[in-house]
């Protein structure tokens, strides 16, 4: 009997000591503050809870950064970091919102926007916590490499079944995705608050172009590609068109009127907005990845995925064997130049810019060339 | 890749020695496996983070399972059990295989609604266990149709988690699979039920069975109908939260402990503190093993292990697809079913719905069919196991043989609607 209560002591004591050892790693990702600095062309900062006061307060309540050109024009938002463990989209907006200058219109940019998913990663995905860049100081910077998903310390548990408000059903952890809350509920989960500060937010200063980016797993059919809303067809048509004379492989497609939830579908019919979401290739998100770490995050090279392309089992071209990070920001780059250009044609507003590093220069250099 | 390879094989190495050689549990004997997999593999100081992480991966399911033992333990110890399969037995006994079939949809009831085996065999399965017993089916048989009722529970419309793993995985919406997933399971049920266990029950005599029943229709006497609440409360609140979704959904766990205590008042007198310690040191075991089945999987994701197992598959001539899908998924599934939905699943929806041209709704609907014999397969087997737990069958894999004809049938019968999908889809 002696011997059953030290070895279950031990076990306790044991298990004690993982659980603080975890828990301490879990609660410095919880608090980490990323490096976002703000730009010197950035003309305000506030939080998102001004369009949905019950955020305030939250980990959700994240920073909106606004650059207003000194001519009046058209408005863009630019979403990063709806699905935080695919960060090209964060990194893009973060690139843009420290470099851009704005001359005319305005453009919102929101880098973490669905700033829970940044505090904790998907449990059974191994996947990284941070990412680091060097700056061209010398300066190394640490970015979160976050989930899919809001964290569960801030809505749990998930239904076995998640039901929109349209009455779309999906699998139940799916209800912490922000990309399918929208158009959001005012007091309604985390994610859905969210989402109704995002709408509220469009509504009220009437945005006229949103852009959320994304990353897909080179394996998924929509891949290095821009969806588009019905009503934002002719400005993504034209920037494609731009895109693809620039050399930058892009495909077009329709935002499915039955994919309840996501932005380039909710915006586009709960705002006058014209929603458009792009994706672009990532292996460390895919599951045919292999050895996951920050360097698959930062360089995309996976043997696995050199196979599977070889199989022709891919829709990126993976020939080259990786897809870094400066391609992946590039083409959000690019992408948003080429869809600012479409506006502008297409309206009697402008927005003019400066200041936005090329595709080229993006692809053949560092992403720390482009942090401050 | 061949570094994959290496931590691949010393993973399931230090597995089957943990298991076979060692005498380990099961969920001991993963931990370990993922442990040496995390440092061979050079995870380093991530190693505890990943392998604490991995079995958040699992709390949700690790809580139902522990509620819905409560709640088991209560119905058993209040007679409610004993009382319900006397009334089954006395109103059906005269058509021995409607009655089978009656409890075979019973049985896939809560698997229905919750898309979880693991609820259906716990909840109606450890119900109709006795019903089974009573009408003269030996206990291996019961447990091996409790577990394929369970199994095609889980498919069933309209819950099926894992197509909605997979739907998620490739953004389809959960829109239209009711019909698929009908087809795709009843008929089974139907048949496997009869073929299970209508030879010994088609001689059922109720006079003779009398006797046997004494003390089962003393309770349904003594107690009444109350005796019957916590099953009555169980059912009002799936139907409630699952079927009509009044109200937020209150989850599994709520639902089965609320049930539990009206239990305590409805029939005979239940000490909780024996009743639970016991109920969660049944559970126990279970519950050790998917804790060590997340650390595995996240280890295995993180040092590149599943992407050689995808890729491996993947790898095999198109003509074998087929064959790969309905072997790797299922084997796979011995680490767990959903997990499986994810880490293969989702590449084979790919393939069948996308690269190949099937109907995306046909394809996932049999890729979950055929996941879903992945709670058959041990060492996990979570339908199999639980099965034998309550029909007091050991070793477990006596089961796993008295089901292996209908598994091999229902893994051809996905495989026809996997092949074929777009033909199937015009009854739709």
């Amino acid at each position: 009997m002696k011997k059953t209560y030290m070895t279950g002591i031990a076990v306790v004591l044991a298990a004690a000591i993982v659980a603080g050892l975890a828990g301490m790693n879990f609660y410095a990702k919880r608090h980490f503050v990323e490096d976002i600095k703000t730009g010197p062309n950035v003309t305000e900062v506030f939080k998102l809870s001004k369009y949905n006061e019950n955020l305030a307060g939250t980990v959700a309540d994240t920073d909106v950064y606004v650059l207003k050109g000194e001519k009046e024009g058209g408005s863009l938002l630019l979403l990063g970091g709806t699905h935080p463990s695919e960060p090209a989209g964060h990194m893009a907006a973060i690139v843009f919102e420290e470099n851009v200058k704005v001359e005319q219109g305005t453009v919102y940019v929101i880098p973490n926007i669905n700033n829970s998913a940044f505090t904790h990663n998907d449990p059974l995905d191994g996947s990284p916590q941070y990412m680091h860049f060097t700056t061209k100081n010398g300066e190394t910077r640490t970015f979160h490499y976050g989930s899919r998903a809001t964290n569960p310390i801030d809505q749990w548990p998930d239904p076995d079944i998640y039901t929109h408000t349209s009455g779309q059903t999906l699998s139940g952890s799916e209800t912490r995705n922000l990309n399918r809350c929208y158009p959001g509920v005012k007091d309604g989960t985390i994610s859905e608050q969210v989402g109704y500060a995002v709408t509220n937010m469009i509504n009220t200063l009437e945005i006229d172009m949103e852009i959320d980016m994304h990353e897909s797993s080179p394996e998924y059919a929509v891949n290095n590609a821009t969806v588009a809303h019905e009503r934002a067809m002719t400005i993504a048509s034209e920037g494609v068109l731009d895109l693809q004379l620039e050399g930058i492989k892009m495909s077009l497609e329709p935002s499915p009127v039955s994919l309840r939830g996501l932005t380039h579908r909710e915006l586009g019919d709960f705002t006058n907005t014209y929603a458009l979401l792009m994706e672009v290739g990532n292996p460390v998100q895919g599951r045919l990845r292999g050895y996951t770490d920050e360097k698959l995050c930062l360089t995309g090279e996976d043997p696995c995925y050199a196979i599977a392309y070889d199989l022709k089992l891919l829709y990126v071209d993976y020939s080259a064997g990786n897809f870094p990070m400066e391609l992946r920001v590039g083409r959000h780059l690019a992408g948003i130049n080429a869809y600012i250009n479409a506006f502008n044609n297409n309206s009697d507003k402008q927005i003019v810019v400066s200041g936005i590093p090329t595709y080229d220069e993006v692809v053949n250099g560092n992403l720390g060339d482009y942090l401050l | 890749m061949t570094a994959y390879f290496i931590t691949f094989v010393i993973m399931v190495g230090v597995f089957m020695v943990g298991c076979f050689a060692l005498k380990l549990p099961v969920g001991v004997s993963m931990m370990i496996a993922a442990l040496c997999g995390a440092i061979e593999g050079g995870l380093g100081l991530e190693t505890l983070r990943m392998m604490v992480e991995g079995e958040f991966g699992y709390v949700d399911t690790i809580l139902t399972i522990g509620c819905a033992m409560i709640f088991m333990k209560v119905i058993e110890d209040s007679g409610a059990l004993d009382a319900l399969s006397s009334l089954i037995i006395e109103k059906f006994h005269k058509a021995p295989a409607v009655l089978l079939i009656l409890i075979m949809l019973i049985i896939m009831f809560p698997g229905m609604i919750t898309g979880s085996s693991t609820a259906a065999v716990l909840s109606a399965g450890s119900i109709m266990a006795p019903v089974l017993a009573l009408m003269g089916i030996d206990a291996v048989t019961a447990g091996s149709i409790i577990a394929m009722g369970a199994l095609l529970g889980m498919i069933a419309p309209p819950v099926n988690t894992a197509a909605l793993i997979i739907c998620a995985g490739i953004d389809v919406p959960y829109v239209g699979f009711e019909g698929p997933l009908a087809l795709l399971t009843f008929p089974l049920a139907i048949l496997f039920v009869l073929l299970l266990g209508y030879k010994q029950a088609r001689h059922l005599d109720y006079e003779k069975l009398k006797p046997a029943l004494v003390e089962q229709d003393a309770v349904r006497k003594q107690y009444g109908l109350k005796i019957y609440i916590p099953l009555v409360v169980l059912v009002l609140l799936m139907v409630v939260f699952k079927v009509l979704k009044l109200g937020e959904d209150i989850g599994m766990p709520l639902m089965f402990l609320l049930s539990a205590v009206t239990g305590l008042f409805t029939g005979k007198k239940i000490n909780v503190l024996q009743a639970v310690p016991a109920a969660i040191r049944t559970a126990a075991p279970v519950m050790g093993i998917l804790m060590g089945v997340g650390m595995f999987i996240e280890v295995m994701t993180a040092t590149g292990v599943r992407g050689l197992v995808v890729i491996s598959c993947l790898r095999l001539p198109k003509f074998l697809w087929l064959v790969a899908c309905a072997v790797s998924i299922p084997l796979f599934g011995a680490v767990s079913s959903y997990g499986a939905c994810s880490v293969l699943g989702v590449p084979f929806a790919y393939i069948y719905a996308s690269l190949l041209g099937g109907n995306s709704v046909i394809v996932l609907a049999a890729i979950s069919l055929i996941a879903a014999v992945g709670d058959m397969m041990p060492p996990t087997a979570l339908a199999g196991l639980f099965a034998a737990q309550i029909t007091d069958v050991k070793p477990y894999t006596k089961i796993l043989k008295r089901c292996i004809v209908p598994i091999v049938i229902l893994l051809v019968y996905a495989c026809i609607f996997l092949q074929f999908s777009k033909k199937i889809a015009v009854l739709f």
